[in-house]
């Protein structure tokens, strides 16, 4: 008969070292687990001891079993068997610090009531030596009734018994749950159980009395009425007058009960040592010293990833473009050649060229939460982000934006409170990206530096970077009175101790990172490339039902064939023609020309009109799109594109109704796309973090909107400005 | 003598007195073993503000530090 596997729940305060200990015990073998309707991922792995498989699961961090919301209740159901899709654990291990053990417990006296076997897993004992704290594990065990295994879990120190003592309590039985809640409470919550017909466990019943205005609370009164809210308002008044006022009781009772246990089993001096932490955060956190540490730690960052990805950045490019060749020379012409170069490799090579940002940016991240350096700069920009409603802790996602914001929104998931990564990640996008500044070097050059002073030229990039920086916040505060309003999370951060990060962990979240990007977000960002290709390409006949391409393939021959550098530049410029109107007879040239009144108010020609449709899916590829129109072919030197600065200057120029207003217009289509979402990636990736596709929705749709009057609004300023200022 | 703990300047010693408020926020403290008769160190005052609390470092923010009554000692042992 084979033996079912051993189902094993980890449970932990945050900084306990949990997902330490989650990498120590079960390698490389995880995976990763997601539930409907909550953004939290538990991860699970396995191992086996003794011929017996035992499976992990790695809860998240929490300080205790009390949910207030989805997200927290989910861990709550697991541990309970309550999650249709997971088992229920066999077993718990409760993993604390020992330097902090009476704090830790707390969660731990909660565990012991589920009615599963506990084992704690007293983690960092090191630490708790180095600041004279020596614990008796064996007395801590007989005065606490479960297993404690002491344990150094970055060193890997006692997991051979932490294993062993697995097996062994996964078979033994449970042993009664303590009884440390006092009287008053436990006969009024047995009564609620019953009153409720069994609809929820017993220890559901006890947090529903405990936890005011929690989940299961919420969660019952919706489904009950405000009648039945009134019996358990009128429990909670009893309790109040035999003296268990709640919530106060529970955390007096728990403490008190751990106090008595630990009474005997831990030493510690009377005066806490000053430690290396200490000496640490008196700069680290210090108003000034701090301040200018992590500024200079963040231009660190963000010099590493603007120029250090940068040269893999290029190598993918060309590897793509090398491919693209490649099938080029091999497949006839015709649309699965197409497909394949322009829709595939292109989109493909397209999604990859972000890896080297995500995986530096997760790097940076991963080292500086694993030596806790986090939360000190999540403390010392609270201030700042406060005042959008925002905590401290969204500063790096929106900053790590700037570069792309793809790595930001995945960095968003250091953020804890639901409403506040919703509006991070949602705001994050109008930081101006790496991929804007194709375009704004396009529209500043062509109108904004010949004849102009030296100094405009950076002063519109600034003023670009500054509209994302300005707008940001802005749109945070209104989402977080508006869609995302709700209490101000409580705002109580614990600092935890520095510690020596680890290679394994740092390594780990970068590859988890990358792969979520690729696997779950390069699929739709591949399918949305592959559907403008197609709108681009098709119809590929022109109006006598001639093939483009063949036209085109004929023209170069010819041109090929004939001697003398005229007749080559004679063809290329023929070649150019035919490909603009390719473009323009596409569909997508045909939607453009039939919205060019949608775009005149912006003072844009069906030519951006199109370039912009065009870059909905990357807006990088505005430049190649416009070259294409400008009928400058292939946008793929410094002196072509100073060649369609050129063609672009003048033709807006000549245009009898435009001419004048070409600042205006060049204006206006860069505060466009400073503001619109124009990026399948990002969307992909906010749908991927918020599990919802109503976010991605939401964002294209007050992106697009803020984009088009921001447009409106500088085209029409800027007009009135040329025609009653100059 | 009670009194808020904004207060409170850095390196000064306090029990907690009182902790009023809304219940989830004064159950969430309780959690974290910030309750009546602890005893904290400020370690930076001003919003937010860092406290020591036996061995673990807590960063709370402006309004909620007013909501919490604190009684002054003179060190870590009376």
């Amino acid at each position: 008969m084979p033996v079912l596997p051993i189902v094993v729940a980890l449970v932990g305060n945050p900084n306990a070292g949990k997902s330490t200990l989650f990498n120590a015990l079960s390698g490389l073998r995880q995976h990763v687990g997601n539930y409907p309707g909550v953004t939290v991922e538990m991860k699970k792995g396995d191992f086996v001891v003794d011929g017996r498989r035992v499976e992990l699961i790695d809860l998240p961090g929490t300080y205790s079993l009390a949910a207030r919301s989805p997200d927290e209740m989910v861990a709550v159901d697991l541990l309970l068997g309550r999650q249709p899709s997971e088992p229920r654990p066999d077993l718990i291990i409760s993993v604390v610090d020992a330097s902090n053990l009476e704090r830790h417990l707390y969660l731990t006296t909660q565990l012991m009531e589920l009615g599963v076997p506990v084992i704690v897993a007293l983690n960092m004992i090191d630490m708790a030596k180095s600041q004279g704290i020596t614990i008796d594990a064996e007395r801590l065990a007989k005065s606490l009734q479960v297993t404690v295994v002491p344990i150094q879990a970055n060193a890997g120190t006692g997991l051979d018994s932490l294993r062993a003592e697995i097996v062994r309590a996964a078979d033994g039985g449970v042993a009664p749950a303590a009884n440390l809640l006092p009287e008053p409470i436990l006969r009024e919550s047995e009564a609620l159980h019953g009153s409720l017909n069994g609809e929820i466990p017993p220890f559901l019943a006890r947090r529903l009395l405990l936890d005011v205005g929690g989940y299961t609370e919420q969660w019952l009164t919706a489904k009950r009425g405000p009648e039945w809210h009134q019996t358990l308002l009128d429990a909670r008044l009893r309790l109040s007058e035999s003296g268990c006022p709640v919530p106060a009781a529970e955390a007096k009772a728990r403490y008190a009960w751990i106090r008595a246990a630990t009474a005997m089993a831990i030493t510690k001096p009377a005066i806490r040592p000053v430690s290396t932490t200490d000496r640490l955060d008196t700069i680290l956190t210090h108003k000034l010293w701090g301040t200018l540490v992590f500024l200079a730690l963040m231009f660190v960052v963000f010099q590493a990833i603007f120029v250090g990805a940068e040269p893999l950045m290029g190598a993918i490019d060309a590897v793509t473009k090398w491919l693209a060749s490649l099938v080029e020379g091999v497949l006839p012409v015709g649309p699965l050649r197409s497909l394949i170069t322009d829709g595939v490799i292109t989109g493909v090579g397209g999604v990859i060229k972000f890896l080297p940002q995500i995986l530096l940016l997760f790097a940076f991240i991963a080292f500086l939460e694993d030596c806790g350096y986090m939360a000190r700069a999540a403390f010392l920009m609270d201030k700042i982000m406060s005042r959008c409603g925002l905590s401290g802790k969204s500063f790096i996602p929106m900053l790590s934006s700037i570069a792309c914001a793809i790595p930001g929104v995945m960095a968003a998931r250091v953020i804890e409170n639901r409403r506040d990564r919703i509006a991070t990640i949602l705001v994050a996008p109008l930081m101006s990206c790496s991929a804007r500044l194709p375009i704004y070097g396009l529209m500043i050059g062509a109108f904004l530096t010949v004849g102009r002073p030296f100094w405009l030229k950076g002063f519109t990039l600034f003023v670009m970077y500054m509209i994302g920086f300005l707008v940001a916040p802005i749109v945070a505060l209104i989402l977080k009175r508006t869609l995302l309003r709700g209490a101000t999370p409580i705002f109580v951060m614990e600092l935890p101790t520095y510690r020596r990060p680890s290679l394994k962990a740092i390594l780990r979240r970068m590859f988890d990172a990358g792969w979520a990007f690729v696997r779950r977000a390069g699929t739709l960002i591949l399918a949305s490339m592959i559907i403008v290709w197609a709108l681009l390409y098709f119809p590929n006949t022109d109006e006598n039902g001639q093939k483009y391409e063949e036209r085109i393939a004929a023209i170069t021959e010819k041109a090929e064939a004939t001697e003398g550098e005229d007749a080559k530049a004679e063809g290329e410029k023929a070649v150019n023609a035919l490909r603009s109107e390719w473009k323009r007879t596409s569909l997508l040239g045909r939607v453009g020309r039939s919205m060019e009144p949608v775009f005149a108010p912006l003072g844009w020609d069906w030519k951006i009109g199109v370039a912009a449709l065009a870059s909905f899916p990357a807006r990088e590829v505005i430049v190649g799109t416009l070259g294409i129109l400008y009928q400058e072919g292939d946008i793929d030197s410094d002196e072509k594109k100073d060649q369609l600065q050129n063609t672009i200057r003048d033709r807006w120029s000549e245009d009898p109704i435009r001419g004048p207003y070409v600042v205006p217009i060049a204006l206006s289509v860069m505060v466009f796309f400073a503001l619109c979402c124009q990026c399948a990636s990002t969307l992909a990736v906010i749908r991927r973090e918020t599990k919802s596709w109503a976010w991605p929705a939401f964002t294209f749709a007050y992106m697009t909107i803020l984009a088009y009057i921001g447009a409106f609004l500088t085209f029409q300023i800027g007009r009135w400005v040329v025609d009653h200022l100059s | 003598m009670l009194l808020p703990l904004d207060l409170l300047r850095a390196g000064e010693w306090a029990d907690i007195a009182e902790v009023s408020g809304e219940p989830g926020f004064v159950n969430r403290l309780a959690e974290l073993g910030l309750r009546e008769g602890s005893r904290f160190c400020v370690v930076q005052p001003g919003i937010p503000c860092l406290l020591q609390l036996n061995s673990c470092r807590l960063c709370l923010r402006g309004s909620e530090t007013t909501q919490i009554l604190v009684r002054p000692v003179n060190g870590p042992v009376s």
